[in-house]
């Protein structure tokens, strides 16, 4: 007797665990293992400068409509977005702006000339640290920013599909 | 050949991502503990297993060198975990908290004390 | 006549799996699954091994060793009377698998064009231990699939002598195998970086871990339903352990977990294997519900051997509930709370050691149980003793680690010295391979905790010829190469470690694989029986000088160590039976 008992127990836990496994399954709904920096806002604390030094004003990443895009020249992912980071900036308004990430600036600027430049500026973060602050992971990374607040993040490359997923509605 | 070989081994060198910062100088030997404590106990954001300490990562690097930092600025474990966690979200702390997870560590403790003591005095039971 | 066919059925299956073997050794790239897993620049023996590094081959791989204990099963037990339920299980879950990989998971479709080359072989994947983990452990699952069988025959046709001895067996090889498995992958997550070192409390580690702690608990409670001792709680075991095996496949495969083992996840798969697990598990549960009333069992006395069996059963039981919710809970707060949390190492260790002491402890009561029960003066004056040496650890203000690592210690020393005594009195130790597995388990905790109190790392930063004093040791980094291989190109630094005038030299590695570009770090070890020295080659520096880690870490191969003894424990205590 004691064992049939045990045993509907057993079953019943095992008929509650099944269907959490399916729910799961079904609703296999990528949440992102990672939280996206969505709702940040960027907080500067360090001068930042660009591949040739010069120092950024803050302005031009504070105000507006601004597309951060993570890249490096070590980096074989950002070489296949590339193209369609230059499509992007050409065909519509897009205020583009890089993140030069752990790269050595010679390397950085021949990758540019090779490749054609479609950023307005990079900001060159050789330790990383600019980006680690604002949630990067790694390359390449796009953040949409909207007067300094991050709008759409998205971790990986960046797509036709992924840019009308996550960035065209605010174009 | 050999200029070859030279050109290729530069080649190689930088093709590796490069890190411009030193290691640590500041801390002392209980922040160091703290430091490793630290890194066991939270997950390369990047990764798909592993801690921090145990990854070779650039990101890894960069975030054990910001908790170093952050050591040296005197913040506490709880707010050093508390920033990772807002800043990457719950699923990289790898330390399991009892007061928000009770089932977690109740369940177990009840169902060995319950299955202990029913199987006890069972046996004294059948023994009388 | 079934056990013709079950010959018919495992050389078919040889045949298909040569046949996909030959595609990978001839890099034929039309085939999708050779052109995913494999490359022309690959070494020949990592060509074969590719053969099961993905979803479809390994599958069939596992497939493929299930058809082949059955056709082995035939061929040594045709006579027994439970053989034709056992051959019915075995074609039942045969028949599902060959649903499934035929429906989900062929591995023979092919491209209408022949490409140039294929996408290699995960770089993770090309690693002579990591090559061999997975078909081991496949065949550990396998083998409880028939052990499971085993018990199903024994519903229906009642549990005879002739049945437990083949139960015994099985099970022995089976907890053998898996056992190895795990060793295996273990030994492999030490020195490969990125895998928080031999034991992570990761998922997938953990998925391995469940059908084990349950066989570990079927196999000793094997030892007394042979007196038909709680027999149904033995079936009960029988069947989790199996059931738990296919769970793992289920949560492996499809990707429910996200782990670096997780294959290409695909919800049909993921669903179909849901079904599956659902099938056998309402099946066999079911069947065992409605014989359980043909199951006599009877009830162990007070302090006996088979009470303390019982107490390490509920123990063992326990400590697979903890691995089992720590793993699944991540699963229930997403579904549930849209949540992503994981619980990591702390919990497992800090729930499970006290409970792996009270194993120990249980063990150690069941060799001096003669003197326990013999008369009531030696209970009472041993159980002084022991409660004055605690009380004397306790308020001596250890901490916990260094107090559970004198409790471990001691109870080494009692074994040791027990197991002397007889061998000196009698000229031989009865139940060797009981006496040899149990103290190399209280061996493995001895140098796990060892390991955790002493071991040290720092990070440093050293240019060719630096040298770095570090614990009583010196580090030196002699010089960093740079070698081409046939599939990556990799970064060669030599170290060398000076302690007490013997030098040991080192070497780790970071390889750019030339397809896909992917970097992975070889670590430089150096091990003795005491302590390793660990380097991890990390970044450069502007200024010529790399980043390094640098580790020693105690215990290392006293883990290994013990865990060789006591496969040898199981393996003897398995065969011994029967006079192989």
């Amino acid at each position: 007797m004691a064992t049939r008992i045990f045993l509907v127990l057993i079953m019943a836990i095992l008929v509650l665990m099944i269907a959490t496994f399916s729910l799961s399954l079904v609703e296999k709904e990528e949440i992102a293992l990672i939280e996206n920096q969505e709702g940040k806002s960027l907080n500067i604390v360090d001068d930042l400068y660009d591949i040739e030094g010069n120092q950024i004003p803050l302005e031009s990443l504070l105000e507006g409509k601004v597309l951060l895009n993570v890249w490096a020249s070590w980096c074989i992912t950002c070489l296949v977005e590339h193209p369609f980071l230059k499509s992007i900036t050409q065909s519509k308004d897009v205020k583009l702006i890089g993140i030069n990430y752990k790269d050595q600036s010679f390397n950085a600027e021949k990758y540019l000339l090779e490749n054609g430049d479609p950023y307005i500026f990079s900001i060159y973060d050789l330790s990383g640290e600019f980006s680690l602050k604002l949630g990067v992971t790694g390359a390449p990374e796009t953040f949409l920013l909207i007067d300094g607040v991050i709008v759409s993040h998205r971790i990986g490359e960046v797509n036709m599909e992924i840019w009308n997923e996550k960035f065209a509605q605010y174009f | 050949m050999k200029n070859l070989r030279n050109i290729f081994k530069i080649i190689i060198i930088f093709i590796l991502p490069i890190c411009a910062e030193s290691l640590y100088e500041n801390l002392d030997s209980e922040e160091l503990k703290r430091l490793n404590y630290l890194s066991d106990n939270i997950r390369c954001p990047k990764c798909s297993y592993g801690n921090i300490s145990s990854s070779n990562a650039p990101i890894s690097k960069d975030l054990k060198e910001e908790i170093a930092q952050l050591i040296n600025d005197g913040y506490s474990d709880d707010e050093i975990f508390n920033l990772m966690e807002e800043r990457y979200g719950e699923y990289v702390i790898l330390k399991t908290d009892i007061d928000d997870n009770k089932t977690l560590f109740l369940v177990p403790l009840m169902v060995l004390i319950i299955s202990i003591l029913l199987v006890t005095t069972y046996t004294i039971k059948k023994t009388k | 006549m079934g056990s013709k066919l079950s010959y018919a059925n495992f050389s078919v299956l040889l045949i298909a799996c040569a046949y996909l073997a030959y595609q990978f050794l001839q890099d034929n790239f039309s085939f999708i699954y050779v052109f995913e897993n494999s490359s022309n620049l690959l070494p020949v023996f990592y060509k074969f091994s590719a053969f099961w590094s993905a979803h479809e081959g390994s599958f069939l791989l596992m497939i493929l060793f299930l058809s082949g204990s059955l056709a082995v099963n035939n061929l040594l037990f045709w006579e027994e009377k439970w053989i034709p339920i056992s051959n019915a299980t075995i074609a039942f879950i045969l028949f599902f698998y060959l649903l499934f990989q035929i429906f989900t998971s062929n591995p023979f479709l092919t491209f209408d064009i022949l490409p140039k080359n294929g996408t290699d072989l995960n770089p993770l994947l090309q690693d002579p231990l990591l090559a061999i983990h997975p078909p081991v452990l496949f065949a550990g699952y396998v083998f409880y699939a028939v052990t499971f069988s085993l018990v199903i025959a024994g519903l229906f046709r009642g549990f005879d002598k002739e049945l437990f001895k083949n139960l015994k067996l099985w099970a022995g090889i089976s907890w053998f195998t898996l056992t190895l498995a795990i060793l295996l992958g273990s030994i492999w997550a030490y020195y490969e970086l990125g895998w928080g070192g031999y034991w992570f409390w990761d998922p997938v580690e953990n998925i391995v871990l469940l059908p084990w702690l349950a066989g570990t608990a079927f196999t000793h409670s094997l030892i007394y339903s042979r007196n038909k001792i709680l027999l149904s709680w033995m079936v009960f075991l029988g069947i989790s352990t199996f059931l738990l095996s296919i769970l793992g496949s289920f949560i492996v495969r499809s990707g429910i977990l996200n782990s670096v083992h997780s294959f290409a996840s695909d919800p049909s798969r993921g669903i179909f294997l849901l079904s599956l697990f659902a099938l056998f598990a309402f099946a066999s549960l079911g069947l065992f519900f409605s014989k359980s009333v043909l199951l006599k069992s009877n009830w162990p006395e007070l302090i006996s051997k088979q009470y303390l069996l019982v107490l390490n059963n509920i123990v063992l039981v326990v400590i697979l509930l903890i691995v089992f919710l720590g793993t699944l809970y991540p699963i229930v707060t997403e579904v549930f709370y849209n949540q992503k949390l994981s619980i990591g190492p702390d919990y497992f260790s800090s729930l499970i050691t006290p409970l792996v002491f009270v194993l120990i402890a249980l063990f150690l009561a069941e060799q001096f149980l003669g003197y326990l029960k013999s008369n009531q003066r030696n209970t009472l004056i041993i159980s002084i003793i022991i409660a004055s040496v605690f009380l004397f650890l306790f308020i001596s203000e250890l901490n916990p680690v260094t107090l559970g690592l004198i409790f471990v210690a001691l109870a080494l020393i009692i074994l040791l010295l027990r197991a002397l005594v007889e061998f000196f009195s009698t000229k031989d130790i009865k139940v060797m391979h009981k006496i040899l597995g149990h103290f190399s388990v209280v061996l493995l905790t001895f140098s796990v905790l060892l390991n955790h109190e002493f071991s040290e790392t720092i990070d440093v930063k050293l240019k060719p010829g630096d040298e770095i004093e570090f614990s009583g040791a010196t580090l030196k980094l002699e010089s960093i190469n740079v070698e081409g291989q046939a599939n990556f190109d990799s970064v060669v630094a030599s170290f060398s470690v000076l302690e007490s005038n013997l030098k040991k030299t080192l070497v780790s590695e970071k390889r750019v694989y030339k397809i896909g570009g992917v970097i992975t770090a070889e670590t430089g070890i150096s091990s003795s029986l005491i302590k390793d020295y660990h380097v991890v080659l990390g970044d450069r520096y502007q200024d010529g000088s790399w980043s390094i880690r640098y580790s020693i870490n105690y215990g290392i191969m006293m883990i290994w160590i013990s865990s060789i003894l006591l496969l040898f424990a199981m393996l003897y205590g398995t065969i011994r039976r029967h006079g192989y």
